[in-house]
């Protein structure tokens, strides 16, 4: 090629440099084959061909001569570069990458060291591609990312916590390098355990966004069948129950290369085996199982679901897979039993039967063995007392147990009511709750002290008849933060509103327990150097219980309405005593709560709390300590301290929890700089709750380890590639826009006849052609 | 001379017998005075209220004597500005013929007794129109909202412990009761049949009025009534609750 100063043209083109529009280039061209037309009409005449030959000739010429004056050809010289288009070769990095290749390779290679071994084997294939191409070679496993191909051997296993082939392709066909190159194809490595768009399949939408991409995609298949593994793929439940209402759960087990044999599915809660079926894997892989399972108590809690490792399996962590259920209550069941109707009876029965939440079953024995009624049995409206369904079958239904001056003997017919105190102990202890009210058959005046169901009250007996005088309760110091005794906002407020109410009268003497709160008591009256209680409360193992030393209540509701207080007071102790017997997590100073109940391996479990103070203002200043156990073990993972702002609440992060269940337990101390005027300055416990939380062993990469490669040969057919296995060595690929010519610099015209030139020899021509028509003799 | 020593009388037994008995249960009840045990009171008024002295005491003793409810023995009497109003939640007002109107703080006061949570027992001795207008118009002016409606045969009032299907006092005016109600619940009976005269009986032991035309057997009811009206103020609806009705629809077929 000529070299023009010092620029060098590759290439060129013939053009035409004529001003003329192409039209009129076309209706001359025209003109032009007419005019020949037309001479060769007027010699036809002429026999001697050699004669017809020359004119012709001399006709043509001139007319080609004519034409080329006008459309000046020229010569355009160009400066052009070949430049490549772009290959990509897309590696799957994600965690299912790490799982046996299967098939010849057996289970002792993994599908991304197969991949490795691959690509070693063909280097050479490899670098031919980068000569054709521009090749870039990426990792994807939900981000993509460059990668060194030969490195791939020594990499560490591949760990990405999912597998999104159609966003690869998209971010890395749209990634520019200095220019923009089209794409010419790319190739596809991975086992196809795709869990985002195209876990699906290839639908309509995904079709026509891999269209979209220009260029055909060649895919390789990694991994074969031939695994062995049993996973639980997935579990429908509800995120809430109520209790003691019965919940299905369905859950679904994958499974390959498992002949048929039965299977447990087990279902856990803190160790503790809830619910269980034996399934048949009958080689379908898919297989379904449903548990049903009651839930005793409220709150949040983490179970697990699990089946059995099998020998050779191929992937341990899909065996199980937690979740977090949040059990709450639909309504307070409370059971009242009475041992004869009273005015105490009668107030606190309307109190509760016109409360929508609490659902009240009552017995009460309307008639003692030594009643005569003057009757037969068929006038009377008296059923027999059900012992065995309350105290025994259906106790455990009940959210609170009321024995409200209840004598437990005698009755007729043999019925020995103390045989169920073991059951109601267990009951209370098991998470359950127990209220007594007094009267001359309660407590130690009711010889309960030397009963199994003492256990459970926070008081005993304290031997002689109480007094007859009437006489206003005291809140003690315990009383005035106490949720049971909280009539106001402030304790202050609340000790004047118990001072307001009328005097009682009737006091079962009795003495406090270790570890019991004494929340009101008699003024004067002391037992064992102590104010006598009125009213007590403490925890019973998992359960809670009360006592209310007095058969009066009944005056705080219709008494103090007489004296123009209102029944308010009455109904806001009750109500503060049941909310408080059966653990409404309102009430509670302390409040735990997750963002998320069930996390990714890897993510940050954010926990909030917050901290109240007694009369329910915001706990400023509070000290938290959150500790982490492991639901299962009970052992304690980490613990973390904080301190709450000035309305109470903090947010504590724990990064790094392993997969398992977990449960967190925040306490709260107000520090004593905090509190007004309180003797010793010891800082006050505020409370504790507890929260449940899940970590997942397996994200979706493990939930399902068989490869796909019948996706990778749908995406090779969609966009116009070629599948094939890896084991097959270098593929066949498919691609387009081999490479392109761009111009990179200036471009240069030259014509290609001078035109002077081309004058002089049209006037040479024409005349030849006159000469010779006019030596042979035409016109 | 002889000397006759006067025989001890039914009476003086009886007297001695009570006292004893009164003494025993306030022995037994020394722990908790009258606190958990039901008292009746019976209402003064402008009237003629004091023919039924001794009804309210023989009731309590038929209570107690047939069913587990303890009842104080003897009844108290005040009217409705007595501060100690709100001691006793059942009241029982018996007038022969009518009785003057109640002053405002009195009708705000019996008011106020009904709605948080008082019973009255409204019971005419002479069946007669001046009674009848005069309990009308008392509960009028206290609970307006309210007016006195005839208590169906199915009400739990006459299955609180009896099963009740009919009724009369020392005599029939109507076979039926009316009553108040009060946010679903029975708030004041009247009776137009004069239970109070078929319950007294006086010192000796005898009963005071003859009951017509049903006799004993008509005074027997009176008393079931008079029970289940105790048991009402105390169980409210405690038998209309689902466990038990399948034993009452079994007892009443």
């Amino acid at each position: 090629m000529n070299a023009v100063g010092s620029v060098s043209y590759n290439a060129w083109r013939v053009v035409s440099l004529s001003p003329l529009p192409r039209w009129a280039l076309w209706l001359l061209a025209a003109a032009l084959l007419a005019g020949v037309g037309w001479t060769t009409r007027s010699v036809w005449r002429e026999r001697r061909w050699r004669r017809r030959g020359v004119l012709l000739g001399l006709r043509s010429l001139s007319a080609l001569c004519l034409f080329a004056l006008l459309t000046e050809p020229g010569l355009l010289r160009l400066q052009t570069a070949r430049v490549k288009s772009r290959f990509l070769v897309l590696v799957d990095r994600s965690r299912s990458m790490a799982f046996p290749a299967g098939g010849s390779e057996g289970s002792s290679t993994t599908r991304a060291a197969a991949v490795a071994q691959w690509a070693g084997q063909n280097q050479a294939a490899l670098a031919g591609l980068a000569d054709r191409f521009q090749l870039e070679v990426m990792g994807f496993a939900g981000e993509v990312g460059t990668l060194e191909l030969a490195g791939l051997g020594q990499a560490p296993a591949p760990n990405g916590p999912r597998t999104d082939l159609l966003g690869a392709l998209k971010t890395a066909a749209s990634t520019n390098s200095n220019l923009t190159r089209a794409l010419a194809g790319v190739l596809l490595i991975s086992d196809g355990a795709d869990n985002v768009q195209l876990s699906r399949g290839v639908g309509p939408q995904e079709k026509a966004q891999l269209e979209a991409l220009g260029a055909p995609v060649n895919t390789l298949a990694v991994g074969q069948g031939g695994l062995k593994d049993l996973a639980v793929a997935a579990l429908q439940v509800d995120d809430f129950a109520f209790v003691r209402n019965p919940l299905s759960l369905e859950v679904t087990l994958r499974y390959q290369g498992i002949g048929p044999q039965p299977v447990p599915v087990v279902l856990t809660r803190a160790g503790r085996v809830i619910a269980s079926q034996t399934v048949n894997l009958d080689g379908s892989g898919v297989t379904k199982a449903r548990l049903t399972f009651t839930p005793d108590q409220t709150g949040e809690f983490v179970y697990t679901v699990s089946v059995p490792v099998l020998p050779d399996e191929a992937v341990v962590d899909n065996n199980q897979r937690a979740f977090v259920l949040k059990v709450i209550r639909d309504r307070v069941r409370v059971l009242l039993v009475c041992g004869h109707p009273s005015w105490d009876e009668r107030f606190l029965r309307g109190l509760l039967r016109q409360d929508p939440n609490v659902d009240l079953v009552s017995f009460f024995i309307l008639r003692d063995v030594h009643d005569d009624t003057h009757s037969s049995p068929d006038e009377l409206s008296l059923i027999p007392f059900p012992t065995e369904e309350i105290f025994r079958t259906q106790l455990h239904s009940f959210d609170l147990v009321i024995l409200q001056n209840f004598a437990y003997r005698p009755f007729s017919s043999g019925l020995r009511i103390e045989s169920y105190f073991p059951d109601i102990k267990h009951y209370v202890e098991g998470g359950g709750a127990l209220l007594m009210i007094g009267g001359p058959n309660s407590f130690g005046d009711g010889q309960y002290d030397q009963t199994e169901l003492a256990d459970v009250l926070p008081v005993t007996g304290a031997g002689s008849p109480g007094p007859d005088d009437s006489f206003k309760p005291q809140l003690t110091d315990e009383g005035r933060r106490h949720p049971v005794t909280q009539l106001a906002e402030s304790g202050d407020q609340s000790a004047r509103l118990w001072n307001a109410l009328p005097a009682i009268s009737g006091l079962n003497l009795v003495k406090a327990k270790p570890g019991a709160r004494v929340l009101l008591a008699h003024p004067l009256l002391s037992v064992g150097g102590e104010n006598a209680p009125v009213l007590a409360v403490a925890d019973e193992g998992r359960g809670r219980s009360m006592a209310l030393m007095t058969d009066s209540s009944w005056r705080w509701s219709f008494e103090a309405a007489g004296a123009g207080l209102g029944d308010r007071a009455y109904e806001r102790f009750y109500t503060n005593a049941v909310r408080w017997l059966v653990r409404d997590p309102d009430l509670t100073p302390v409040k735990l709560s997750v963002a998320q109940h069930t996390i990714e391996p890897g993510q940050a479990a954010a926990f909030d709390v917050r901290a109240r103070q007694a009369d329910y203002g915001p706990a400023a200043g509070a000290q938290v300590t959150l500790t982490v156990f492991n639901a299962e073990t009970e052992k304690q993972v980490v613990q973390l301290r904080a301190t709450a702002a000035n309305d109470g609440t903090v947010r504590i992060e724990v990064p790094d929890l392993p997969g398992g269940a977990y449960r967190a337990v925040a306490e709260a101390m107000q520090p004593s700089s905090q509190q007004g005027g309180q003797e010793g300055g010891k800082p006050i416990e505020l409370g504790r709750a507890e929260q449940a939380l899940a970590v997942r062993e397996s994200g979706p990469e493990t939930e399902d380890p068989l490869p796909h490669p019948e996706l990778l040969a749908r995406i090779a057919e969609v966009t116009g590639g070629n599948h094939a296995a890896l084991m097959d060595g270098f593929p066949k690929l498919k691609t387009v826009h081999e490479s392109e010519e761009v111009e990179i610099g200036r471009r240069k015209e030259q014509p290609l006849w001078d035109n002077g030139f081309s004058l002089v020899l049209l006037a040479v021509l024409l005349g030849a052609e006159w000469f010779f028509r006019r030596r042979w003799g035409f016109s | 001379m002889r000397v006759v020593s006067s025989p001890v009388t039914r009476r003086d037994l009886l007297r001695w017998g009570a006292l004893g008995l009164a003494s025993f249960w306030a022995r037994r009840a020394r722990a908790f005075g009258d606190s958990s045990k039901i008292t009746f009171a019976q209402l003064e008024v402008e009237g003629k209220f004091g023919s039924r002295a001794h009804a309210l005491r023989r009731l309590a003793f038929e209570i107690m004597e047939r069913t587990s409810l303890e009842v104080t023995p003897l009844p108290r009497q005040l009217d409705l500005s007595n501060p100690d109003l709100f001691d006793t939640p059942f009241l029982y007002l018996s007038c022969d013929g009518g009785f003057a109107p109640f002053t405002e703080r009195d009708s705000a006061t019996l008011r106020r007794f009904l709605a948080y949570g008082g019973f009255l027992l409204a019971d005419s001795v002479d069946g007669g129109e001046a009674f009848d207008g005069a309990i009308r118009r008392e509960l009028a002016r206290a609970v307006p909202e309210a007016p006195l409606q005839r208590i169906p045969g199915e009400h739990v009032l006459y299955k609180a412990f009896y099963l009740i299907d009919h009724q009369g006092g020392r005599q029939i005016v109507a076979p039926y009761l009316e009553g108040v109600v009060l946010g679903g619940r029975l708030t004041a009976v009247y009776s137009r049949n004069d239970l109070g005269g078929a319950w007294s009986r006086d010192d000796r032991g005898d009963w005071e009025f003859e009951v017509v035309p049903g006799g004993e057997q008509q005074r027997e009811g009176a008393f079931r009534l008079g029970v289940n009206l105790a048991m009402y103020a105390t169980c409210l609806d405690y038998k209309d609750d689902q466990v038990h009705l399948p034993f009452i629809l079994k007892r009443r077929r």
